[in-house]
């Protein structure tokens, strides 16, 4: 070979191997710029905070929603040295005009069995925007479990009231079994006098002063019952009143979350039906393959079986 | 050499094991929808006939020949026509179960296949064997074994129904010998005919006098119909067993399995 033809050799190698190089940067650019936008690093972004009690539900890379949207992510989840739990968030600058100093953040879940994001509820100042390490307040959004659980809270004090006046009412010394007492012993009072008044009309009227005594006695004893009675009927009252009204509240709640999981159901309801019908295709497909198809009975029209003995009648 | 034979025989190893494997993975023909709801009601009325549920069983056969009639299953049609006339046979609505037999043996315009004919003819007979008119009776068996082929699965069925015929006019003679030919048949086919056989054996040997065979057959009898769980064959096994007891000259024992009997028709 002539060194000529070796120096252009060369030069040629040369000349691929910048071209390989050159290939390969671009590449790696590229991988860097994707990962760069798959991060946010070219959203102009604020990194705003919030402080939580406990981490539960919370972590890194949660969805940060405004009315639906997602507007940012959580980015860092840590420890503060008095034990809370700080949150640092980071918002996309093209939405934080519209959230207002005094928003909060609240925990929810998407649906009853949804995944949990970090909603945005607007202030009610969305002049004064939030901006770099602002904090928001945070509170914990109802899921299904805090909802049964606040549920039973309310219901416990209805069942309280309901154990306590039927306590009350079975109670021997109550009011109300002492007023009825009273009332079994002037009506027995009663029943003697109207005895006795007939055997005066039969004998003449010679003890109507007493009886008419006996009459004022009864009928003074069930005038204090009946003051008793009227002093006790309030408070029994009221305490009705109350316990219906934790009902009402009771009710309020089941009714919201009805109507919060109404959406859900019939796309639970119809998923279910399709899973259903496809369990039911793949089992008769298998009903009709070897070797399950021996196990089923055929899908054929079947004779019973002719009886050729009949029952002798007497001509 | 020998090692191109192992291989080609391996070869023709896997190939026989794969056409085996593709029989065996071999998926029934699709039925139509109406097809399968036919059948569907076939089975569940089969299962009530067999529960001794003979209303619902009529109800369910009637469904399943109307869906058959919709889509022309000539099969379906034949098979829950007969079945029909079957449980209307058993309820005692005789003029129904022949109304169903006479449209399937009128029947111009479909080609049902000989041996629904000859079912149907057979079932005939027995209807009339039944309303004792054993002239139609004998006239419908002849034309159920001119129906039946030589591999026909019904010649136990005639044989029985030819031996209660003969029986009915008093020929016990012969009704022993059908009923000999018909036990031949049916002993290895159907274990519910092979005890009609013996039954109509044991009819056959009281009217003879010969008491041991007709206690034999009888007890034969009851043990095949309690093991298929048939309670009106087991009153008349009993019933038998009481006639022969008496002419035994063992009321006692007569009036143990009339009690039996009794009890049979009684039970809820």
């Amino acid at each position: 070979m002539k060194p000529n033809q070796f120096n252009q050799g060369l030069q040629h190698i040369e000349q691929r191997t910048r071209r390989f190089m050159l290939g390969a940067a671009a590449v790696l650019l590229l991988a860097l710029l994707l990962i760069a936008v798959k991060q946010d690093y070219l959203v102009r972004s604020t990194t705003i905070y919030f402080f939580a009690n406990n981490a539960q539900g919370l972590s890194r890379g949660m969805a940060v929603k405004f009315i639906g949207f997602k507007v940012g992510s959580v980015k860092s989840v840590s420890m503060e040295p008095n034990a809370t739990v700080r949150v640092r968030v980071s918002l996309d600058d093209e939405y934080l005009h519209l959230i207002g100093q005094d928003a909060k953040a609240r925990l929810i879940k998407e649906a009853l069995v949804g995944e949990s994001v970090v909603e945005i509820i607007p202030g009610t100042q969305p002049v004064q925007a939030v901006k770099e390490n602002s904090v928001l307040v945070f509170e914990r959004g109802q899921d299904a479990a805090t909802l049964a659980e606040s549920l039973a809270l309310q219901l416990e004090p209805i069942l309280n009231d309901i154990r306590e006046i039927t306590g009350s009412i079975k109670n021997p010394e109550g009011d109300l079994q002492r007023t009825l007492k009273n009332l079994n012993q002037a009506s027995g009072d009663m029943q003697v006098m109207v005895k006795q008044f007939t055997r005066l009309a039969v004998s003449g009227n010679q003890t109507l002063d007493s009886t008419s005594g006996k009459l004022n006695r009864a009928l003074d004893s069930v005038n204090a019952n009946l003051q008793v009675l009227d002093s006790t009927l309030p408070g029994l009252l009221q305490k009705a009143d109350s316990s219906l009204d934790n009902v009402q509240a009771a009710t309020a709640d089941i009714k919201l979350m009805t109507t919060e999981s109404a959406g859900e159901l019939p796309v639970f309801i119809h998923n279910t039906n399709a899973l259903v019908q496809d369990g039911q295709d793949m089992l008769d497909g298998a009903k009709r393959t070897w070797p399950f198809r021996n196990f089923f009975p055929k899908a054929e029209p079947e004779l019973l079986p002719v009886d050729g003995y009949v029952t002798p009648t007497k001509p | 050499m020998s090692a191109t034979t192992i291989h080609l025989r391996q070869i023709l190893f896997l190939l026989c094991a794969l056409c085996g494997l593709s029989g065996c993975g071999q998926v029934e023909p699709v039925r139509n929808a109406k097809q399968l709801h036919a059948v569907e009601y076939g089975q569940r009325a089969l299962r009530a006939f067999q529960l001794g549920n003979y209303e619902t069983a009529e109800n369910l056969y009637q469904q399943a020949l109307r869906r058959d009639v919709e889509i022309e299953n000539i099969d379906g049609i034949a098979v829950n026509t007969l079945n029909l006339a079957r449980v209307n046979r058993i309820l005692g609505r005789t003029a129904r179960a022949h109304a169903y037999l006479d449209a399937l043996l009128q029947d111009d315009a479909l080609q049902y296949a000989p041996v629904y004919l000859a079912t149907a003819a057979t079932e005939k007979a027995a209807l009339y064997l039944q309303a004792n008119d054993l002239a139609a009776a004998e006239s419908w068996l002849g034309k159920a074994e001119a129906s039946c082929g030589d591999d026909c699965p019904l010649h136990g069925v005639i044989a029985n129904v030819r031996s209660a015929i003969v029986l009915g006019t008093g020929d016990a003679v012969s009704s022993l010998a059908w009923g000999e030919r018909a036990a031949a048949v049916n002993r290895n086919t159907s274990r519910m005919e092979y005890a009609n056989s013996l039954r109509l054996l044991a009819a056959a040997n009281l009217s003879l006098g010969q008491f041991e065979n007709a206690r034999s057959q009888l007890n034969e009898a009851l043990d095949l119909d309690k093991s298929l769980g048939l309670p009106l064959k087991i009153r008349e096994d009993l019933l038998l067993l009481a006639r022969l007891h008496d002419a035994l000259g063992q009321p006692q024992q007569a009036k143990r399995y009339q009690e039996r009997a009794a009890r049979l028709s009684s039970a809820p």
